[in-house]
């Protein structure tokens, strides 16, 4: 090892994203504050203590579940069952206490239990048989709804003790209970894609999914971690959809799927793969749910603001993909 | 060594044969890579003209400019004594040029027929196909050629190879293609194939057809050619007429390069065996391969493109787990199912194809570097930035990684930078076994040079390492022992005494030149 | 040498054996089976009023499968398509209930559906972004779209003579059957025998090849997209017309009961594959089963159970003959 003097040892730069991210980061939070500060002109019930903590109330069943799903569209995947998995789980908390006499607590345990058995299937199906998972979870998505509502026959569980709905409803230390909940969720999911071997290699398998295997990281057992992960937030979400609305039915976490998604791609992680962070789908979650309270408190119709959010969804996507267009001409 | 050939307007044999084909000076460069310098080639109606060369000698880039895929750089093509512009595969169609590539681009749900005349059928008004026509177009070519065993409703996925590449022939005939170039026609081809496929080519040849046959198998080129033009290094090495040379002039044409930089392996004391495999399977190109390697050996595996070798290095590593035979490991036997517990093993692959299979390219250098070697700077799972930097910096300044900063995005770095992360990642694992896949492919000059040094060295440190090069004079150079593969077998293995250039290629080519070290 | 008779090409003896074991073959077998065993069980199901009630009810379903299918055949998706029925049959509806000409009421839906999916297809095709975000998109455009537009209201008091439903062929095949039959036959020549339906395939299965065969992506999928829209207007106009009443909503999940019948039909999920005969014929199935689930006793909220195994199964079996005819 002689001619190392030639180079100067590269200075270990400041750990810094691609600039790009970072301005899309940047630039969601500036919309973000502006749309905050809109809103709240326009309605002085926008902008309050209350409203905003009910608004986290309201936000974390999706946003427990977005959480996942950021890992699993970093790795180039979608999963679109996770509306018909917290039907599914909910429906199980309840018949199972209600119809088969679970101690409430066990099934609780339980229902989690089938949201994480029901995300191992997809990613089961999906490393083993090769399935591409927008296809795979396309179909769950039918099956697990349909379980739910074969079960339930469209009968809603109703009557929980009062214990039961301190997660969903109760406030601890003046702050909605279950956003304690996301923010754990977030915190943990943001070291472990930041600062951890896995979320590297979930990175690595979205950029490149041969180099990721050909460098010896374990792929598949990585992509059944998240799929499953999946499942058992979205049977987190359920409880906690169940524990704030105090019933059980079948048809709940329809159309969840979009919000997930909309937050996920609207905070920056790319529908491509290997790009994006925690924190944007934070950004986006939260952006996503204040649009719709602001809407709400204007006098939009709750039904309008899916259309925002779809519309939110497609433009976001172009937004990145011409952006990465851009990165990827550069080089 | 023969000089450079002229430009061969006038065939060698000094009739005036008229070219359909020719090509002019062409000259094509992609980002960091000379492909061309100045090749002129031509091809007369009812001649069957060969293209010869190593990989990497610029026939694909040849014939990718001839069938319009892009454009050269300089040169001029000309079809029938016009200068033509091929910009678009079509436009190359028009011109009367049908390609068939090694990969048969067919659809496989659909009909012989249909795949004959996909994007050219037949119309019957109001943009209905005349399927009639079609079919009785598809019988009359199929009758023309001789072929009584396929009908024109069959569907393409369920035919054989040498069928299936029949249907691509009668494609281009569909196309009135008066030159047809065929890419290594019989590589996928039985015995039985082959000849039906060179009964099908003299058919065309008497039909006026101009031919352009890409092989790396002599025999075939002495039994079907009329002219041979060997390319080396993307320049235009002589035109010769098949009847005026041999197989012993052809692959020194090929492969006598002069070697241009010292290859500086040193000789160090061998060690115990690290690998050993034994009758190892693994179908369609790994079969029975048995083999050793010790520590501080580096050993060569030459061969032609599809002779198997990157497949033995894949199974060797877990990407394809074997199917039979054993290997060994410092002694052990073990089973290796994955690259995971390949690398757990202490085995590193640096794999041929950088960009897919080797570099992470959106990541950053230092992610690049630590990504096989995590464990090493991650405590419980979380990794350590500042032991993750370090790591990386050190290899950095180990392999003179030239790059701007550790966040750099690897895929911006030059080949031969990308090159040295990829070897340097599995470095930092500390393995026992280095295979090496085309390690200096497409690299420049100077990163090559130090690839080799730091060959040496690991070797010097013990390393037992196993090379994969399309480059005999790198094999040649760098390597203890030589071992050469040929349709999935090692034919033939020389020491680095023996080792000499005519000797390894006429193994590759397994021509009538093949002497003693014949293995098998 | 011109004329001569040419030796015939060695017939394939398995050819006769893989017609049967068509797609198209196993689910005619499987629609008349089925109605041979619950009808064993229960004559009724076997009633010429229970028949025309599966077909009648469900023929929307089976021709919004058809545009489907060459939606997933060019190696794409759609899911926003059961929004856009509902916004295109209340438009239909809208339209009729203000006195519009009837012509003009039926011909609305196909062309705003043809609009939409064009435009659809325009972003997916020039734009790269993956059919699955673009149409999740939509979906919730349209479907919000339609809830704040009606306010849930239903469309009554719609004129008589809106109905196609009333309108019997020979006193005896509903407007809506034949239409799904024809559109089915239409469309599965068209696939079968005109270069633009070839086409499709050809992107489907081979993206690459296609290119070097001159055949532009783009404006394939376009091509697909807007057909998709066509049949999707369709769809809207049986569906409108079926009851005397349009409802401001589709049933729930009608996108995936439409690329159930799609895929379930033998529309290999990976592209390239696939005929829309397949899926007309699964689309009936679908129903059959539905409706079989009463007669024999099992309640009908199963059924999307039902559908969600039969996709399974058909994918997991796609992806398998693929693999084992790659490894030949």
């Amino acid at each position: 090892m002689t001619a190392m003097s030639e180079i100067p040892l590269p200075r270990a730069a400041k750990r810094v994203a691609p600039w790009w991210l970072v301005r899309h980061e940047t630039m969601l939070a500036a919309i973000l504050l502006v749309a905050l500060v809109v809103l709240g002109a326009l309605n002085n019930r926008f902008l309050t203590v209350d409203n905003l903590l009910n608004q986290g109330r309201l936000m974390t069943e999706v946003g427990l579940i977005a959480l996942p799903m950021t890992f699993i569209i970093i790795t180039g995947g979608i999963d679109l069952s996770v509306g018909s998995t917290v039907g599914l789980c909910a429906i199980l908390l309840g018949y199972s206490w209600k119809t088969f006499d679970f101690p409430l607590p066990l099934a609780i345990v339980f229902s989690l239990l089938v949201g994480a058995f029901a995300g191992f299937f997809n990613g089961l199906v999906i490393t083993r048989l090769k399935v591409p998972p927008l296809i795979m979870t396309i179909a769950t998505l039918a099956l697990y709804r349909g379980l739910a509502e074969g079960i339930s026959q469209a009968h809603s569980v109703r009557g929980y003790p009062d214990w039961f709905y301190f997660t969903g409803q109760s406030n601890l230390f003046g702050v909605p209970a279950q956003l304690w909940l996301l923010v754990i969720a977030i915190v943990i999911a943001g070291v472990a894609l930041d600062r951890t071997t896995f979320g590297r290699t979930l990175y690595a398998i979205g950029n490149n999914e041969t180099a990721a295997r050909f460098s010896g990281l374990a792929v598949d057992r990585v992509k059944l971690i998240i799929y499953t992960l999946s499942g058992f937030m979205a049977g987190l979400s359920g409880y906690v959809l169940v524990s704030r609305v105090t019933t059980t039915r079948s048809d709940m976490g329809i159309g969840y799927e979009l919000d997930v998604i909309a937050a996920v791609v609207l905070g920056g992680t790319s529908i491509f793969g290997g790009v994006g962070t925690i924190w944007g789908a934070v950004v986006g979650l939260v952006m996503i749910q204040l649009l719709k309270d602001g809407l709400a408190l204007t006098g939009v119709k709750g039904d309008a603001t899916i259309i925002v959010i779809g519309a939110v969804l497609i433009l976001s996507t172009l937004v990145a993909s011409s952006l990465q267009k851009r990165r990827d001409s550069g080089g | 060594m023969t000089a450079a050939g002229p430009r061969l307007s006038e065939s060698p044999a000094g009739a005036v044969v008229a070219s359909l084909l020719s090509v002019r000076d062409i000259e094509k460069s992609f980002p960091g890579v000379r492909a061309l310098s100045g090749v002129s080639f031509d091809v007369a109606a009812g001649e069957v003209h060969a293209l010869l060369g190593e990989n990497g000698a610029g026939k694909s880039t040849l014939i990718k400019i001839v069938s319009g895929v892009f454009p050269p750089d300089r040169g001029e093509v000309i079809v029938d004594g016009k200068p033509v512009n091929l910009n678009r595969p079509d436009d190359a169609r028009r011109a009367g040029v049908a390609t068939i590539y090694q990969e048969l681009l067919l659809f496989p749900e659909l009909t012989v027929a249909e795949n004959i005349f996909m994007g050219h059928a037949p119309r019957a008004g109001f943009g209905r196909l005349d399927w009639r026509a079609m079919r009785e177009k598809t019988k009359s070519l199929l009758a023309s050629l001789d072929i009584h065993d396929l009908s024109a409703e069959r569907i393409v996925g369920a035919l054989s190879v040498g069928n299936r590449q029949r249907v691509e022939i009668l494609r281009a005939l569909s196309q009135d293609a008066r030159i047809l170039i065929m890419d290594e026609p019989t590589a996928a081809l039985t015995e039985y194939d082959v000849t039906r496929l060179f009964d099908i080519v003299r058919r065309l040849k008497s039909r006026g057809v101009a031919v352009i046959y890409i092989s790396h198998r002599l025999d075939e080129i002495f039994a079907i050619a009329d002219r041979v033009t060997v390319l080396r290094d993307g320049a235009h090495v002589a035109t010769k007429r098949v009847a005026d040379t041999d197989s012993a002039q052809l692959v020194q044409l090929m492969v006598g390069r002069k070697i241009e930089s010292l290859f500086p392996k040193i000789t160090v004391p061998i060690g115990e065996p690290v690998l050993e495999v034994k009758d190892l399977e693994r179908r369609p190109l790994t079969k029975k391969i048995s083999l050793s390697v010790r520590a501080g050996e580096i050993v060569g595996l030459a061969g032609l493109v599809g002779s198997g070798r990157s497949e033995l290095a894949q199974t060797i590593f877990g990407v394809t787990p074997a199917e039979g035979g054993e290997i060994r490991l410092a002694g052990k036997r073990v089973e290796v199912r994955s690259p995971a517990q390949a690398r757990a093993l202490g085995v590193a692959y640096v794999p041929e194809d950088r960009g897919t299979q080797g570099l992470v390219r959106p990541m950053t250098v230092r992610e690049n570097f630590t990504l096989a070697a995590l464990a090493k700077v991650a405590f419980g799972g979380f990794i350590d930035r500042p032991s993750e930097r370090k790591l990386a910096a050190e290899g950095v300044a180990r392999f003179s990684v030239k790059t701007s900063s550790l966040e750099q995005i690897a895929g911006k770095l030059s080949g031969g930078n990308q090159q040295k992360i990829v070897l340097g990642k599995w470095l930092a694992n500390q393995p026992k076994l280095l295979i090496l896949d085309e390690p200096t492919r497409g690299i420049d000059v100077g990163a090559k040079a130090e690839i080799h040094r730091l060959m040496g060295e690991l070797a010097a440190q013990g390393l037992a390492i196993l090379m994969i090069s399309s480059e005999l004079p790198e094999v040649l150079g760098m390597s203890d022992r030589v071992l050469v593969m040929r349709e999935g077998r090692i034919v033939a293995e020389f020491s680095r005494a023996e080792a000499t250039q005519e000797a390894a290629g006429a193994a590759m080519m397994g021509s009538a030149l093949e002497t003693a070290g014949e293995a098998a | 040498m011109t004329a001569t008779t040419f030796p015939r090409a060695e017939a394939d003896p398995r050819r006769l054996l893989r017609a049967f074991a068509s797609q198209e073959a196993l689910l005619a077998i499987a629609v008349v089976g089925l109605a041979i065993v619950v009808g064993l069980d229960n004559p009724r199901f076997l009633a010429t009023r229970n028949i025309s009630d599966v077909l009648l009810g469900n023929a929307y379903v089976a021709v919004a499968a058809v545009g489907m299918s060459m939606v997933i055949v060019s190696g794409n998706i759609d899911i926003s398509v059961g929004a856009l029925i509902g916004v295109l049959a209340t438009i239909s509806g809208t339209l009729a209930v203000d006195g519009a000409p009837i012509f003009i009421t039926w011909m609305a839906p196909l062309v705003v559906g043809v609009i939409i999916m064009a435009l659809q297809g325009a972003v997916v095709a020039y734009l790269r972004i993956p059919a699955i975000v673009v149409t999740l998109g939509m979906l919730s455009i349209l479907k919000g779209g339609l809830i704040s537009v009606t306010g849930g209201k239903w469309i009554t008091d719609l004129p008589e003579n809106f109905h196609l439903a009333d309108i019997e062929l020979f006193g005896i095949v509903p407007m809506p059957v034949f239409l799904m039959i024809v559109a089915t036959i239409l469309a599965a020549f068209w696939m079968r025998y005109s270069a633009a339906g070839r086409a499709i395939y050809a992107v489907g299965g081979n993206a690459e090849a296609a290119r070097l065969c001159g055949i532009s992506q783009r404006r394939t999928i376009v091509m697909v997209f807007a057909l998709h829209g066509f049949f999707a207007g369709i769809a809207a106009l049986l569906f409108a017309t079926e009851l005397r009443v349009i409802q401001s909503t589709v049933p729930p999940n009608l996108e995936l009961t439409i690329i159930t019948a799609s895929v379930v039909g033998g529309v290999s999920i990976l592209g390239g594959v696939g005929t829309v005969v397949g899926s007309t014929l699964a689309a009936v199935l679908i129903a059959e089963i539905a409706s079989a689930l009463v007669f024999i006793d099992v309640s009908p909220y199963w059924i999307r159970a039902v559908q969600g195994v039969l996709i399974l199964a058909t994918v997991i079996a796609d992806i398998l003959r693929r693999r084992r005819m790659a490894g030949v």
